[in-house]
């Protein structure tokens, strides 16, 4: 049997959909006496189960809204789950964003340090490879430069670079790999294989169902915070195809 | 998350404000050097020469005041909005929710030696030999630091629920200015007054400074206690609140 290096469990979460959201003190006083319910409660996953086994790419699809951002985040600790458990096998890294954190009025090199400790490496080892995140960013020109003068193309290479000098177990990706110009978009593609070839595990996100098709051993679908199919690509897709279309 | 990465981002966070915050501005770092000594100058001209006085140093005692004060004022502040300003970063990595707040009171600790600079050239200028009770002034600093970390932990998370929190804090801070004794001493106000207050840790806390670093006099013991217990009494209630309004946050923000 194969280990797993994610477990879901049961997992559900919910959402409080504001009519009109109370945050003012005067509004939380005056509410003591309009007991009118002011919200919802979206349910956005339901009671989902599943696994991700070691090495493997595990894709995940569906419409907007259904669920699949709000699971990354479950899984890299930032929600916490209503109920359900969560049992992650080696370290973890979520790439939901790319650059989060990054300052506009700090450099290029400041910020890859800055980030770079974030995403949990030393000070020192993420001195060690500035250059070469510079370079593999193809802004060897600008490391001196500030941030908010970079387009924003700029500002996505070298976010990315940064982020896959990471070596973790497990990582997860939203929708990053269409990162930058053609040439970019290659080297990216390149790095995602050299993962693959590393044994990493990988959890991916997109709405680019050639990069599912190409890249993933299995997929999930899912539709309203429930698992509609989970399995062999091209049958996940097919599946999801034919739903989106009625 | 382990300690030693924790210590590593709450450190991040504070060097990438302090240079944020100096950047943006041509004078930069200067400002938190001329800001204190512009508002010192207004009140050492309002409480020479409009009114009366009689506090000894009171150039020093004023200006050590406002110094003191103000690493309350901008600690809070900045903790206040410590996660709103960071939800971006927030919501894409997991950094535990305290480490706004707390991160807040380093940058404002920072702040606040740049300015005990000022008061060095200032004791010179002077021609003050300060007294040796002055060795405890770091404990008291310390103490002051607790304070700030027991009303950032609260007042990042509530920020985010109840968003006119930074109005009523804001107030509070400036009744508060007029209410301690930043630039009198506490014998001038009624009794009455003065009992009610001594319950503010940030009291006793501009006493303790005061008079070790200006009078040579060590705060009494029960005065000391007083003041450690009520410290540590904000720092638990502003847990507890914390700890209920924590959950969720990140859904809320």
């Amino acid at each position: 049997m194969t280990e797993s290096a994610i477990v879901v469990k049961n997992l559900s979460k919910k959402f409080r959909i504001y009519h009109e959201r109370r945050n003012t003190v005067y509004e939380i006083i005056t509410s003591f006496f309009n007991k009118k319910k002011y919200y919802e409660e979206l349910t956005i996953l339901d009671n989902v189960s599943f696994e991700v086994n070691k090495g493997e790419i595990f894709g995940i699809i569906g419409r907007n809204g259904t669920g699949k951002t709000t699971l990354l985040r479950l899984l890299s600790q930032i929600y916490k789950p209503d109920s359900g458990s969560i049992k992650i096998n080696g370290s973890l890294v979520p790439f939901l964003s790319l650059g989060a954190g990054f300052q506009l009025e700090m450099t290029a090199s400041d910020n890859v340090i800055l980030y770079g400790k974030l995403l949990g490496f030393s000070k020192k080892e993420i001195k060690n490879k500035l250059e070469e995140i510079i370079k593999f960013a193809e802004l060897e020109k600008f490391a001196d430069t500030k941030l908010k003068n970079f387009s924003s193309g700029m500002y996505a290479r070298l976010a990315f670079a940064t982020a896959v000098q990471v070596n973790p177990d497990i990582i997860l990706m939203d929708e990053i790999l269409s990162v930058g110009d053609i040439g970019f978009q290659k080297k990216s593609h390149d790095t995602f294989v050299s993962f693959k070839e590393k044994g990493k595990t990988i959890v991916l996100v997109s709405h680019d169902l050639k990069v599912i098709r190409e890249n993933c051993d299995r997929v999930m679908f899912l539709n309203e915070g429930k698992i509609v199919d989970i399995g062999d690509p091209e049958q996940v897709i097919k599946t999801y195809v034919k739903i989106f279309n009625q | 998350m382990n300690f030693a990465r924790r210590k590593s981002i709450i450190w991040d966070f504070a060097v990438t404000d302090l240079k944020i915050r100096y950047r943006k501005s041509i004078l930069g770092f200067l400002w938190t050097i001329l800001e204190p000594l512009l508002f010192l100058s207004v009140l050492y001209v309002v409480f020479t020469n409009v009114f009366e006085n009689k506090i000894e140093y009171f150039a020093l005692y004023l200006l050590l005041g406002i110094i003191m004060w103000n690493m309350l004022v901008r600690g809070t502040q900045m903790g206040m909005n410590g996660i709103i300003s960071r939800s971006g970063l927030l919501t894409k990595i997991y950094i535990p929710t305290s480490i706004p707040g707390i991160s807040s009171t380093l940058t404002a600790l920072i702040m606040f030696t740049f300015e005990m600079t000022v008061f060095g050239v200032f004791l010179v200028a002077f021609q003050f030999i300060p007294p040796y009770t002055i060795i405890i002034f770091p404990l008291i600093v310390i103490l002051e630091t607790i304070l700030i970390v027991g009303l950032n932990l609260p007042l990042s998370v509530i920020n985010v629920r109840v968003r006119d929190i930074q109005f009523i804090w804001n107030i509070v801070l400036h009744a508060g200015f007029f209410l301690h004794p930043v630039f009198y001493k506490m014998e001038i106000l009624p009794k009455e007054i003065q009992n009610i207050l001594q319950f503010s840790p940030m009291v006793k806390i501009l006493n303790f400074a005061h008079d070790a670093v200006l009078y040579g006099k060590l705060p009494t013991v029960q005065d000391s206690l007083i003041a450690i217990i009520g410290t540590l009494f904000v720092l638990g209630l502003g847990y507890l609140v914390f700890r209920k309004f924590s959950s969720r946050i990140m859904e809320e923000i």
